[in-house]
C-alpha cells in the first residue's frame, strides 16, 4: 500500500470508525483498558530500579500494549469516532514500520537506525531546546550553541516569542510569519554553524497546520529535515494533526511525530504509562505514519520527563519496544534544571543513560529548565548528553542502571524547587557562542564526577 | 474499634463507586443524619484526602475523575434537600474552566477540573480550544464566580489575555468573575502582567487559588 492510499485509509476509519463520548473514550477506553491490560498481563515494575532490569517483564509491556490499541484505538475529536486497526493489521504495520532513515545532506548526513538493548551504536543525539521560547535577538547564537557542537548529529531549534516585535498568534497572519522566520534563523545558524546540511526540525512556533504547511513549504527546510508534530494526549487526534501528515506524506518528508503520556493522567502510575507510552509509540506508527516515534512522558507539577518514576516508565516502554520491533524511537529529555546548575548535568547524565541502554534510537534536548523559561538553555549540556550517550554503549544494563541511581541522588530533592540557572548569555558569550568559563568548569567538574561512577566519558 | 459513621460513604467515594455512594448517602439521611453534616463532616475530609493523595501521586487522574462522579450523584440526591433546608453549602463557588483557543491539551486542564469539582466547586468545563468570548459568554450563562483559562502553547497565550481583556476593560464584567491561569508557559509574572486575578502553578495550587480567589468573590480577607 502505498503512502497515499494508507493515508486515504487512515481517513476512511476516522470517517466510518465506531463512535464514542470523547469522556467515555478517556474514561473506558484508555484509563479503564489499560488498568484492564497492566492486569492481564501481571505487570509490574520493580519499584528499587530505574533501569529495567526485567526482559520478560518488558514482553510483557509489548504485549498489554499491543493488546490496549487493538481495543482502544485513536479517538478523531473532528469525527467523534474512533480510528480502529485490529492486531494482525497492527502487527503488519509495525513489522513493515521503516529502521532506519537518512538525516540531513553531504558530510553532516546522518542514519537513525532502530537499536537493540546492548547495541554498541550510539543513539542519534538531536540537540536543541525543541520549542523553548527564545527571544529574537538570541534564537540563532543558541541554535548555533547546539549545531557547533560535533557531537550533535542533527538540531532541533528552539521558538520565537515575538515576531516584529509582536507576541505570536496561532492561527493569524503573525503565526505564519514567525514559522518563515523561524525556518529561516534555523538555516542562517546551520550556515554560520559551518554546517549548512544538518538535519534538524522546529517550527514548532507554526502549530495550527496552515502556518506548520506555510512554513515548511518555505525553502528553508531542506528535503530530509524533519516534520515533528504532536498528537493530542492521550490517543487523540483532529483533522489539523491529518492535514500536517497529509502534507509531509505529499512532501515525501520524514514523519517524526511525538506523543506525550502525562505521568499521573489516564495511565496512572509507572505500569500504566509504561503500557500507555509502548501503545502511544504504535499508535504513531500505525495511525500517523511515522517514520520516527518519538515522546517526553511528563511530570503533572514540575513538567520535567527526568523524575525517577517517569524514567522508569520510560526504560520499561522503550525496552519494550526495542525488544519487540524494529521502531525507530526517540525520547526528549526535559530536565527541570538549567544552565548553570549541576542539575542539569546530572539530569542529562541520567537520562542518556537510561536511554541508550534501553533502546531508544535518538535522544532530543535537553529542553533545559522544563523548556518553559525563556532562553534558558544551551548547547553545552547537549555535548554533556551526548558524551553520556556514546558513553553509555559501554554499560551494561545493569552499569547503567548504578550510574543513573548514583545521578539521581543528586537532584532529586530538588525536582520540586526549579533550579532553573541562569539565562544563554549569563553562560555564553552571545558574540563568540562559548560557554563562560564558569560554566565549562561546571561541566568539566560533573563529567569528572561521572567518570568516578563507572561512566567511561574518557574512553 | 467500632466504625467511623462515614466510613462506608468514604470507601464508596474512594473506589468511585457513583451507585453505592449515592445509596450510601441516601441511607445516613435515613439513619437521621442531616444532609449538610454528611457534606461537612463526611465527604469534605475524605475529598481533601483525595485532592492530598493526588498532590503526592498516590492515585491519578482515572481515580479522580470517578470519586468526582461519586460526589455528582451524591449531590443529585442531597442537593434538594440542603435547598429545602435554605443551605448555601452549594455555594462554595462556580467555576468556568477551559484551555484557550488554538490549544489542544486538556489533561492538564481536566486534572484541574476534576480537583476542583472533587474540593466541592461547581464546575462547567468548556473543552479546548475556547475563543476568549465564548469563555466569557459561557461565564455570564453559567453565572460563574471565577474564570479558570489554561494554556500550554505560546502562541495560544495573546488569547488568553484577550479574555482578561474582554472581562477588565469591561465595566459590567471587571467586578463580576476573578480569573485565574496557568499552564507550561504560563508564569506568576506573566499572570500578573495581563491583569490575571490569580495563576495556579499547578493542579494542586489551582483549588487553593480558586479557593483564595472566592475569599475575595465573598469579601473575605485572604
Amino acid at each position: 500500500m502505498n503512502a497515499t492510499t494508507r493515508l486515504v485509509d487512515i481517513v476512511n476509519r476516522s470517517l466510518d470508525g465506531p463512535v464514542v463520548e470523547e469522556r467515555t473514550f478517556d474514561l473506558t477506553h484508555v484509563a479503564q483498558g489499560v488498568q484492564q491490560v497492566v492486569s492481564d498481563h501481571g505487570i509490574k515494575a520493580n519499584p528499587d530500579n530505574i533501569v529495567n532490569l526485567d526482559d520478560d517483564m518488558a514482553d510483557r509491556v509489548w504485549e498489554a500494549a499491543v493488546d490496549l490499541f487493538a481495543t482502544c484505538g485513536v479517538f478523531s475529536k473532528d469525527t467523534g469516532r474512533v480510528i480502529m486497526f485490529d492486531r494482525d493489521e497492527i502487527e503488519q504495520i509495525v513489522r513493515d514500520a521503516p529502521s532506519e532513515v537518512t538525516i540531513g545532506e553531504g558530510p553532516d548526513e546522518r542514519t537513525e537506525m532502530s537499536r537493540t538493548l546492548d547495541d554498541p551504536r550510539p543513539p542519534l543525539l538531536m540537540g536543541g531546546p525543541i520549542g523553548s521560547p527564545t527571544p529574537n535577538e538570541l534564537f540563532v547564537p543558541i541554535t548555533r550553541s547546539y549545531v557547533q557542537e560535533p557531537i550533535v548529529d542533527v538540531a532541533c531549534a528552539p521558538t520565537l516569542t515575538t515576531i516584529a516585535g509582536q507576541e505570536v498568534r496561532t492561527k493569524s497572519p503573525l503565526e505564519i510569519l514567525a514559522g518563515w522566520e523561524e525556518a529561516k534563523l534555523t538555516a542562517e545558524a546551520r550556515h554560520l554553524a559551518g554546517r549548512p546540511g544538518i538535519g534538524t526540525t522546529g517550527i514548532m512556533i507554526s502549530i495550527s497546520d496552515l502556518a506548520n504547511l506555510s512554513a515548511t513549504s518555505s525553502g528553508y527546510v531542506l528535503p530530509r529535515d524533519m516534520h515533528t508534530f504532536g498528537i493530542i494526549s492521550e490517543l487523540k487526534t483532529n483533522n489539523e494533526i491529518f492535514n500536517k501528515l497529509a502534507h509531509t506524506v505529499l512532501m515525501g518528508g520524514i514523519v517524526d511525530p511525538f506523543a506525550n503520556p502525562i505521568y499521573g493522567g489516564l495511565g496512572g502510575g509507572v505500569e500504566g504509562v509504561a503500557v500507555l507510552l509502548t501503545a502511544e509509540m504504535i499508535a504513531l506508527s500505525v495511525v500517523f505514519m511515522a517514520t520516527c516515534c518519538g515522546s517526553s512522558p511528563t511530570h503533572p507539577f514540575h513538567f520535567h520527563s527526568t523524575a525517577p518514576e517517569i524514567m522508569r516508565a520510560t526504560s520499561l516502554s522503550f525496552q519494550a519496544l526495542a525488544r519487540n520491533a524494529r521502531l525507530l524511537t526517540n525520547l526528549t529529555c526535559s530536565p527541570v534544571g538549567g544552565p548553570g546548575t549541576k542539575t542539569v548535568l546530572y539530569e542529562a547524565i541520567a537520562y542518556a543513560a537510561m536511554s541508550t541502554v534501553s533502546g531508544a534510537s535518538r535522544i532530543l534536548g535537553p529542553r533545559s529548565a522544563t523548556g518553559v523559561i525563556a532562553a534558558h538553555f544551551s548547547g553545552l549540556e547537549a555535548r554533556l548528553m551526548g558524551e553520556a550517550a556514546h558513553a553509555a554503549t559501554k554499560l551494561t544494563r545493569e552499569e547503567a542502571e548504578a550510574i543513573v541511581q548514583t545521578s539521581v541522588s543528586k537532584w532529586e530533592h530538588l525536582q520540586d524547587q526549579q533550579p532553573y540557572g541562569l539565562s544563554f548569555p549569563e553562560v555564553y558569550n552571545v558574540e563568540t557562542v562559548q560557554p563562560t568559563d564558569e560554566w565549562l568548569g561546571m561541566y568539566e567538574e560533573v563529567k569528572e564526577e561521572a567518570i568516578g561512577w563507572g561512566l567511561p566519558l574518557d574512553s | 474499634m467500632p466504625l467511623n459513621k462515614w466510613d462506608g460513604l468514604r470507601r464508596e467515594i474512594n473506589l468511585g463507586a457513583v451507585e453505592a455512594s449515592a445509596a450510601e448517602a441516601l441511607r445516613l439521611v435515613e439513619a437521621g443524619e442531616d444532609p449538610l453534616t454528611i457534606f461537612l463532616e463526611g465527604i469534605e475530609p475524605c475529598l481533601s484526602e483525595i485532592g492530598d493523595r493526588f498532590g503526592r501521586l498516590e492515585i491519578f487522574l482515572p481515580e479522580l475523575m470517578l470519586s468526582a462522579d461519586a460526589v455528582k450523584a451524591i449531590q443529585v440526591e442531597l442537593l434538594p434537600m440542603l435547598e429545602a433546608d435554605g443551605s448555601d453549602y452549594m455555594k462554595k463557588g462556580r467555576v468556568v474552566i477551559g484551555t484557550i483557543f488554538g490549544d489542544i491539551h486538556d489533561i492538564g486542564k481536566n486534572i484541574v477540573s476534576v480537583l476542583l469539582q472533587v474540593s466541592g466547586f461547581e464546575v462547567r468545563d468548556l473543552g479546548v480550544a475556547v475563543p476568549a468570548q465564548d469563555i466569557i459568554d459561557s461565564a455570564k450563562d453559567f453565572d460563574a464566580d471565577i474564570i479558570g483559562i489554561s494554556g500550554l502553547m505560546m502562541p495560544s497565550l495573546p488569547y488568553m489575555r484577550d479574555a482578561i481583556s474582554l472581562v477588565k476593560e469591561n465595566p459590567e464584567l471587571a467586578d463580576r468573575f476573578r480569573i485565574f491561569v496557568g499552564g507550561g508557559p504560563v508564569t506568576r509574572e506573566w499572570a500578573e502582567m495581563v491583569g490575571a486575578d490569580g495563576f495556579a502553578e499547578d493542579a494542586v495550587s489551582a483549588v487553593e487559588e480558586a479557593t483564595r480567589l472566592m475569599k475575595l468573590v465573598k469579601g473575605e480577607s485572604v
